[in-house]
């Protein structure tokens, strides 16, 4: 195990708040360690008082005695709550404590990933005509239409609550993940990224369709089919 | 006066938008109003020509507008519509002698000698059609049922409303036989894609040459399909928005009875 004791005191603090953890080298004598803790305690000053404290010693076991002689002197004197020892992590318990700092991460993604997310949409209303020029730098809504001879370009996704007619250029200059969807996908042409896709023959019916990247072609989609999202775990800010 | 100035405007080109200007003036004129048609497009005028008016022209808008000449002087009085007045183009000068700004000056000047004025506006978005829709009250956008024309009138409109003029549709040149084979764009699809007010739907006719040959108006023309739905887009823009929009169908009516009979009539 890689010494947690780099420095020459042999009292360290490793964190304030309602619980208090000591780090001491046992191999000091209870004197010292004592005279040490005073002055560590002393300058917590009222933080002191009913905290918690784990005492570390740096190893899982061994050591009680001290532990109990240092424990009622913090008690007595400082008048902490309680003393308790310090668990140190065995490697199974690190798995698990890995794991759990996983499982937190997902906690926050799936309940708030998006709570301090500044997203970049640019959402307008209405109908864009020949010869008109969008442009989003990041992604584009768009309830309306696109008309064609018109253009709409995009940073990242484009999204058209309505009729794609025109031109539709997302994730320019070079995001091959991004989409376009339209409820009425009948572009003249798209390009995604790097990549450029026109004459793509449109469905006999008006169905909500969706283009992307795949394999380096660019693919259309019926959207609710292949639902691309839907699958994805939990919501996440894209 | 407080004359109500429209453009008559397309961006595409030869879709009707002087036979528009001439018809629905004359028609305006005819229902006793006070009416003046200006030729825009300087340097190609034909409005006189289709009025049949070539002959009387002696001063032009360009000197009207530069103040050599009256009003009076520039604008011809027609032949046989009392109220009709053409304010004709220059031939010679190009499209950059006017500016807007005088455009808007003289629309003013206008706008107490008349109830309506048209402006015949040339094709395209350059000078010519600054200069058309600098003063204009409203616009009429005259579209053909082709793509291209789409294209372009969708064009127009955008450049209209950033003006904050709020446009009219006219489709003209209608084959309702082709249209029902669906090898015609459709009013529909084309409202669709404009959204713009539809205010007449004009047919293919025949007369609109003879007329233009014969130098009797359309309107005037009692058989003409096309000279009638000038005629009701005119009484529209007169106040009677009501009026319904016929739409043109092809004769054998036979057929058409029973298609709706079967429920195939979309
Ligand atoms: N409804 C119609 N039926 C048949 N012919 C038509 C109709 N409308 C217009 N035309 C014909 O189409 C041609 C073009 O019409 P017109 O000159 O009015 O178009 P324009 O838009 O003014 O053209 P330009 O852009 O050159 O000024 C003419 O020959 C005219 O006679
Ligand atoms: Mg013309």
């Amino acid at each position: 195990m890689k010494t947690t004791h780099p420095e020459k005191t042999p009292v360290r603090l490793k964190g304030v708040g309602n619980s208090l953890c000591v780090m001491l080298d046992p191999m000091t004598s209870a004197d010292h360690l004592r005279t040490e803790l005073e002055k560590l305690f002393t300058g917590l000053k009222n933080e002191v008082e009913n905290a918690r404290v784990t005492i570390d010693v740096g190893a899982p076991e061994g050591y009680d005695e001290l532990i109990d002689e240092l424990g009622r002197y913090l008690k007595e004197t400082f008048k902490v709550g309680s003393v308790e020892r310090a668990r140190r992590k065995k490697p199974r318990s690190r798995r698990i404590a890995a794991e759990s700092k996983v499982d937190r991460l997902r906690r926050r993604d799936m309940e708030r990933s998006w709570h301090d997310y500044r997203t970049d949409v640019l959402m307008l209303t209405g109908r864009v005509r020949s010869g008109q020029k969008v442009t989003a730098r990041k992604h584009l809504l768009i309830l309306g239409d696109v008309n064609p001879g018109a253009e709409v370009m995009a940073g990242g996704d484009i999204l058209i609550m309505g009729s794609l007619l025109g031109t539709a250029i997302a994730g320019h200059p070079e995001g091959n993940e991004n989409i376009i969807l339209a409820l009425d996908f009948r572009p003249t042409q798209v390009q995604i990224g790097s990549y450029v896709a026109a004459g793509l023959p449109a469905s006999p019916v008006k169905v909500t369709e969706f283009a992307h990247v795949e394999n380096g072609n660019i693919v259309v989609e019926n959207y609710l089919e292949a639902n691309p999202f839907g699958r994805l775990p939990w919501p996440q800010a894209r | 006066m407080d004359g109500k100035i429209i453009v008559v405007t397309s961006g595409k080109g030869g879709v009707g938008k002087t036979t528009a200007t001439a018809s629905i003036g004359a028609a305006l004129a005819l229902e006793g109003k006070k009416v003046a048609v200006v030729d825009m497009d300087i340097g190609l005028r034909n409005l006189d020509v289709v009025m049949g008016l070539e002959n009387r022209i002696v001063f032009n808008i360009v000197d009207a507008v530069k103040g050599r000449c009256k009003l009076k002087q520039a604008a011809i009085k027609d032949r046989r519509i009392d109220n009709l007045f053409l304010i004709p183009a220059s031939q010679s000068d190009n499209k950059n002698v006017l500016d807007p700004e005088e455009m808007v000056r003289f629309s003013s000047m206008l706008r107490r000698h008349f109830d309506y004025v048209f402006m015949d506006c040339p094709a395209g978005i350059e000078r010519g059609f600054e200069n058309s829709v600098a003063a204009a009250d409203e616009a009429l956008v005259i579209c053909t049922p082709e793509v291209a024309a789409v294209r372009d009138a969708d064009r127009v409109i955008g450049l209209l409303y950033a003006r904050s003029i709020t446009p009219k549709l006219v489709v003209n040149r209608i084959v309702p036989a082709l249209v029902e084979r669906g090898d015609m764009l459709s009013h529909v699809d084309m409202v669709d894609v404009l959204s713009v007010e539809l205010i007449g739907l004009v047919e293919m006719d025949d007369q609109v040459v003879v007329s233009t040959n014969t130098g009797v108006p359309l309107v005037m023309q009692k058989t003409s399909k096309a000279g009638a739905a000038f005629r009701r887009i005119a009484m529209r823009l007169n106040g009677q928005v009501d009026l319904p929009i016929q739409v043109p169908e092809a004769s054998g009516g036979l057929f058409k009875k029973f298609r709706s009979k079967f429920g195939l009539k979309k």
